[in-house]
C-alpha cells in the first residue's frame, strides 16, 4: 500500500539557489511503501558533475572547488512505525548530500524508538583548499580534509530521568605549505611543507532528571586533542629574496602537541508557574597541553657563514574556563515580559617552557618563558517587553559588565625571577530600546537602536563608543513576500593622541511573488558600506613613520534573481543569477585613491593607497531545467557559471563553467 | 481511482491506529485526537511521521498534553459548533505571538538551548515559534523548520544572505553546515567576548568560547603564547565569519593593515595597558616583504615555542 504524502515534500521554493545543485524539486509526489508495521520513504538523486575553469584554478578551488565525477547529489529515507510501536525502532531518518567526492559532504541519521531510545549521528566532510595567494594573507597553502562526525544517545527520552551519552571527532588532514625565517630575523623567507595531522575526540556522559518543576541537567565530558603535523624540506632551495646570501639547506621540524579538555556542565531549570521561571547554568573545563617543539636548520646565513641550529622547546599550557549564568524570567501577563540575566566567565590562561637552542653545536641561548593571561568577566543584563496593543509594542534592555584581565609575561634564564602581573578593568554599560509594529496583519516593523560606553577598550579598534540602529520591515501574503531591513553601527575609539572611528551601514531588500502556484520570483538587493580611519604606526627605511592613518573602504553591493516556472507539470525551468561587486571609491588602479589626502605622510601614500580599497566582482548565473520522465523520475540539467574580476590585479581572476546531469527517484 | 483507494486504506488505517488514544471522559472538553482526523485528513494521514505523535503513542499523559489537543487545547466545544478557528482553544494563526511561545514553552522550556527564548532578540521582535517551525508540514523531519536552513534564516536576515554570496564564506549555501551550528536562534546567554549586548544569539563552544572554535580547534589552544586578540575580544576582532570578498575570511583586503590598525604603540591599550607594541625598526615595510606580516608570524593565533608567533 502506498500513501501519499503530498505535504511532505515540497519543492522549497526558489529561495536561496545559490549552487545549482542538488536539485530542489522533488520526483513526484513523494510516496511511501509499507513493510510490515513500518512506512517507508525514499528519495534521491544521482548524476554527474562536471567543470571547466579559466584563469586561476586555485581561486576557482578556493572559492567553488566543484570537480568532476558521479555524486550522490541528494537523498533522503524515512522510515516510520505507523502505530508508533515498531519492535525494535519507530523512526529511522537519513539525510545526505553531495556524497561520492563533492567538496562539501554532509549526512545525518536518527533513528529512536519512542520512550527508549534516540540515537542522532552526522557526519561532514570537507575539502579545503587555500592557494598561495600572495596578497591578502601570506603566502601559506592548505589543501586538507577536515571530517566533522557527532553521536549523540539519549536513553529514555521521554522519561523523568534520561541518560546522555556522546562521541564527536574532528580531524583534519592533508599537504600545506608554511613560510619562515632562518638564522636571522632580517635573512631570506622559504616555504615548507607540512603533513597536516590534527584530530579532536570528544566523550561525554550525562543525564537530565525531571522532578516536578524543576529539571537537572548533568554532563560530563573529555576532549582529547593533538597534533602531529611534521615538517620538513630536504632540498635546498632559493628563497624569496634572491638578493641575499642567506640559504636553507635542510629543515627538519617535529612539533608534536597533546592535550586535553575534561569539562562539567550542569544546568537547572525551574518553571515555577507560567509566568515565572528562573534557570542557572555552570561549566567548568580545565584545558590542558603538552608540546615539544624539536628543529633542525642547516644553511648558511645572511652574511654567507655556514650555519646549524637546532631549536628545542618543552613546556606547557593550561587554560581553566568556569562560568555561570543565572537568569530569572516573568511574565506577569500576555503583555509584560521580563527577564535579568547574571553571567560570569573566568578563563586562566598560564603556561611555561624552556627554549634552548644550539648554534653550531654551541650554546646559544637558554631561556624559560612563563606566560599568565587572565580574564574575568561579570555582566548583569536586564529585558523588558511591553505589548500594550496588537499593533504596537516597545522592549528596552540595559546591560552592564565589568572585564578584568591580568596578564603576566615573563622570559628569563633558569631560574625565573618573580614578576608582578599587570591588571586592567573595563566597564561597558549599553542600552538598548526598540519598538515593533504590525498595523495590519501581514505588515510588520521593527526598529531598534543601541547605545554603548567602554570605558577602557582593550584594543585600538575595539568598540568604545559605539551606536547601533537596526530597523526591518516585512510584508507576507501568501502571493507576495516583500522585506527590508537596515543595519548601522558607528564606532569611535579614540585616545588623546589616536582615533579609530567605523563606519558600517547595510541596507537589504527582498522579496518573492507567486503569481501562479506554477509560477514564482525572487529578487533581492543589498548594499553594505563599511569605512574605518585608524591611526598607523610603522617603520619605513629605519624611520619611525607615527602620522599615517589606515582609510579602508568598502561599497559592497548585491543583488540576486531567480525565476521558476512549471511547464504543464512536465518540466521545471529555473533561471537565476547572483552577483556581488565592491566598488570602493570606483577607482581603476590602486593609486588613485580619492581619500589619499587622509595620508598625511606623503613617502607612505605608495604603501597605503593600495590598501585602502579592494575593488572586485564575483559573479554567478545559473540555470537548470528538471523533466518528469514518470511520475516518480525526473531528468535534470544544471548550469552554473562563476566569474571572478579583481581591478587592480587579474592573476587572480577566473571564469568557470560547472553543471550536473542527474536522475532524481523517489517512492 | 487508484489513488482514492490508497487514501481511503490509508485513512482506515490511520483510524484504527489513533483508536487506541486514550477516550476522553464525557464530562471533560477534551474530545481526542481521533475525533479530529475526520475534517483534518491531511493533518491526521502523516502525524505519525510527527515527533508530537510520541505524545498519543506515550498512553501516560493527561488529555491537555496529548496529540492534538495537546498542541491545539480542547476540542468538543470546537466540534460541537461544526468546526471554526474561534471556536478550538488555541488556533495558531489567530494567537499573539507570546500566546504561541507559551503554548510551545509549556512542554519546551526545559529543554537547555530554549532557557533564553525568552530574552533573545527574536522574542523581542515578536518572531516566535511558529515564524519559523510549521508543525504540520515541515520542511526539515527533525526540527519541524517550515523551510529548510539557510532559507527560514535568509527570509528575514537579507544583509546575511549577501554575506554568504561573496567569494570567501563559510559554505553554508552549499550544505556543509548551517545557521545553528553558529547561533542558537532560541537565544544565547550573555557574550563571552567583547563586553556588550552584541552577539546575543550565539551558540557557544565547549569552554564557553565562540562557536568557531567548535571546528577550528587547532586555534583554540591552550597556547603558552596567547595571542591575546582572540581570547580577549574573539576571533571578530580580524575576521567577518560569514563571508568576505577578502581571502580567509579577514576584515581587510591586506594582511598589514589588519595587524598596524591595533599594533601602532597608540594609547593605553593592550596586553601591559602600554599600547600595542609597534614592530621593530627592521621591518621596513617601503619594502613589500614585510607587508605579509604571517610569512614570517606564521602562528598568529598563538604559539607554543615563539612569544612573537613566529613558529
Amino acid at each position: 500500500m502506498r500513501i501519499l504524502l503530498g505535504g511532505l515534500i515540497l519543492a522549497g521554493g526558489i529561495w536561496a539557489q545559490p549552487v545549482v545543485a542538488p536539485t530542489p524539486e522533488p520526483a513526484g509526489s513523494a510516496r511511501g511503501d509499507n513493510a510490515g508495521p513500518y512506512n517507508i520513504t525514499n528519495s534521491f538523486e544521482i548524476g554527474y558533475r562536471f567543470k571547466d575553469v579559466d584563469g586561476n584554478t586555485g581561486k576557482y578551488r578556493s572559492d567553488v572547488n566543484f570537480g568532476n565525477g558521479i555524486r550522490l547529489l541528494s537523498g533522503t529515507m524515512g522510515v516510520h512505525t505507523r502505530d508508533g510501536k515498531g519492535k525494535f525502532f519507530d523512526e529511522l531518518l537519513l539525510d545526505l548530500r553531495g556524497l561520492g567526492n563533492d567538496p562539501y559532504q554532509f549526512s545525518s541519521f536518527r533513528m529512536q524508538k519512542n520512550s527508549l531510545y534516540r540515537y542522532d549521528m552526522m557526519w561532514r566532510e570537507n575539502e579545503y583548499f587555500n592557494p598561495a595567494l600572495t596578497i591578502s594573507g601570506g603566502q601559506h597553502l592548505l589543501s586538507t580534509s577536515r571530517k566533522l562526525q557527532d553521536h549523540d544517545l539519549v536513553l529514555l527520552p521521554q522519561s523523568k530521568l534520561k541518560f546522555r551519552m556522546g562521541y564527536s571527532r574532528n580531524s583534519q588532514g592533508g599537504p600545506g605549505l608554511w613560510t619562515g625565517q632562518w638564522f636571522d630575523g632580517r635573512g631570506d623567507e622559504y616555504s615548507y611543507f607540512a603533513n597536516v595531522r590534527r584530530e579532536q575526540n570528544e566523550y561525554r556522559v550525562g543525564g537530565d532528571l525531571d522532578i516536578g518543576r524543576v529539571k537537572l541537567t548533568v554532563m560530563r565530558g573529555w576532549e582529547f586533542f593533538k597534533d602531529d603535523t611534521n615538517f620538513g624540506r630536504n632540498t635546498p632551495t632559493p628563497g624569496a629574496n634572491t638578493s641575499d646570501r642567506n640559504t636553507l639547506s635542510s629543515l627538519r621540524r617535529d612539533e608534536p602537541m597533546h592535550g586535553s579538555t575534561p569539562y562539567w556542565r550542569a544546568h537547572l531549570h525551574s518553571q515555577l508557574s507560567r509566568q515565572f521561571s528562573v534557570h542557572g547554568r555552570f561549566t567548568h573545563s580545565s584545558g590542558r597541553r603538552d608540546f615539544l617543539f624539536d628543529e633542525f636548520a642547516s644553511g648558511t646565513d645572511r652574511l654567507g657563514a655556514a650555519r646549524n641550529r637546532q631549536i628545542l622547546v618543552s613546556g606547557t599550557g593550561t587554560r581553566p574556563v568556569t562560568t555561570g549564568h543565572f537568569t530569572v524570567s516573568l511574565q506577569p501577563d500576555q503583555k509584560w515580559s521580563f527577564a535579568n540575566q547574571t553571567g560570569y566567565h573566568q578563563a586562566r590562561m598560564e603556561g611555561n617552557g624552556r627554549y634552548g637552542e644550539l648554534n653550531n653545536g654551541t650554546v646559544g641561548l637558554e631561556l624559560v618563558s612563563f606566560e599568565h593571561l587572565g580574564i574575568r568577566n561579570v555582566s548583569n543584563t536586564s529585558d523588558a517587553s511591553w505589548q500594550p496593543l496588537k499593533q504596537a509594542g516597545v522592549f528596552g534592555s540595559f546591560h552592564v559588565s565589568e572585564r578584568r584581565i591580568r596578564s603576566n609575561q615573563l622570559e628569563d634564564i633558569a631560574p625565573i625571577r618573580a614578576g608582578a602581573p599587570i591588571e586592567q578593568t573595563n566597564r561597558n554599560k549599553a542600552g538598548i530600546f526598540g519598538v515593533r509594529l504590525q498595523p495590519t496583519g501581514p505588515l510588520r516593523i521593527l526598529f531598534s537602536a543601541e547605545v554603548g560606553r567602554n570605558d577602557k577598550p582593550f584594543y585600538p579598534t575595539s568598540d568604545k563608543d559605539y551606536t547601533a540602529y537596526v530597523g526591518r520591515v516585512s510584508y507576507r501574503t501568501k502571493k507576495y513576500q516583500l522585506s527590508s531591513d537596515f543595519r548601522t553601527f558607528n564606532n569611535t575609539n579614540s585616545t588623546s593622541l589616536f582615533v579609530h572611528s567605523s563606519e558600517g551601514r547595510t541596507w537589504a531588500g527582498a522579496g518573492t511573488w507567486s503569481p501562479r502556484t506554477n509560477v514564482q520570483f525572487d529578487a533581492g538587493y543589498s548594499y553594505q558600506h563599511l569605512n574605518t580611519l585608524t591611526g598607523l604606526a610603522y617603520f619605513a627605511d629605519f624611520n619611525l613613520v607615527e602620522s599615517s592613518k589606515s582609510y579602508y573602504l568598502t561599497n559592497l553591493h548585491t543583488i540576486h534573481a531567480g525565476g521558476q516556472v512549471q511547464i504543464r507539470k512536465r518540466a521545471d525551468v529555473y533561471a537565476g543569477f547572483v552577483r556581488t561587486q565592491d566598488r570602493a571609491d570606483g577607482r581603476r588602479t590602486p593609486d588613485a585613491g580619492s581619500r589619499a589626502n587622509v595620508v598625511s605622510d606623503p613617502s607612505t601614500i605608495a604603501l597605503l593607497t593600495g590598501a585602502q580599497v579592494f575593488p572586485v566582482s564575483f559573479q554567478s548565473p545559473l540555470a537548470r531545467v528538471s523533466v518528469v520522465i514518470r511520475n516518480n523520475l525526473r531528468w535534470n540539467f544544471g548550469w552554473q557559471y562563476y566569474d571572478y574580476r579583481e581591478k587592480f590585479l587579474s592573476f587572480q581572476d577566473y571564469s568557470a563553467h560547472t553543471g550536473y546531469v542527474s536522475l532524481s527517484y523517489s517512492f | 481511482m487508484g489513488l482514492r483507494i490508497i487514501l481511503g486504506l490509508s485513512f482506515g488505517a490511520a483510524t484504527a491506529i489513533w483508536a487506541q488514544a486514550p477516550p476522553a471522559k464525557d464530562s471533560s472538553p477534551f474530545a481526542g485526537s481521533n475525533s479530529c482526523r475526520p475534517c483534518h485528513p491531511a493533518q491526521a494521514l502523516q502525524f505519525y511521521r510527527n515527533p508530537h505523535f510520541k505524545s498519543t503513542v506515550a498512553a501516560n499523559l493527561p488529555p491537555e498534553d496529548t496529540g492534538c489537543e495537546g498542541c491545539h487545547g480542547a476540542g468538543k466545544k470546537h466540534i460541537a459548533a461544526g468546526g471554526g478557528k474561534a471556536t478550538i482553544g488555541r488556533a495558531f494563526s489567530l494567537l499573539e505571538p507570546a500566546q504561541v511561545l507559551d503554548t510551545c514553552l509549556r512542554c519546551h522550556s526545559k529543554d537547555v538551548n530554549r532557557t533564553n527564548i525568552r530574552r533573545s532578540s527574536h522574542t523581542q521582535a515578536n518572531v516566535v515559534c511558529t515564524s519559523c517551525h510549521s508543525v504540520h508540514t515541515p520542511q526539515s523531519p527533525k526540527a519541524l523548520l517550515a523551510k529548510k536552513q539557510p532559507d527560514t534564516c535568509y527570509g528575514c536576515h537579507n544583509e546575511v544572505r549577501a554575506q554568504f554570496a561573496q567569494p570567501f564564506k563559510h559554505r553554508v549555501n552549499e550544505g556543509f553546515m548551517s545557521c545553528s551550528d553558529c547561533h542558537n536562534p532560541h537565544g544565547g546567554n550573555s557574550a563571552v567576548s567583547k563586553t556588550g549586548h552584541r552577539p546575543r544569539m550565539i551558540e557557544a563552544g565547549l569552554q564557553n568560547e565562540q562557536p568557531c572554535m567548535k571546528c577550528h580547534t587547532d586555534k583554540r589552544g591552550p597556547f603558552l603564547f596567547e595571542h591575546a586578540a582572540t581570547r580577549v575580544d574573539g576571533c571578530e576582532i580580524c575576521h567577518s565569519p560569514h563571508g568576505s570578498m577578502n581571502t580567509r575570511l579577514l576584515k581587510r583586503p591586506v594582511v598589514f593593515t589588519v595587524c598596524l590598525e591595533c599594533h601602532n604603540g597608540a594609547g593605553s591599550f593592550g596586553r601591559q595597558s602600554d599600547g600595542v607594541p609597534t614592530q621593530s625598526a627592521s621591518h621596513n615595510m617601503a619594502d613589500p616583504r614585510y607587508r605579509n606580516c604571517t610569512t614570517c608570524h606564521v602562528r598568529i593565533h598563538g604559539s607554543n615555542s615563539d612569544r612573537t608567533f613566529l613558529r
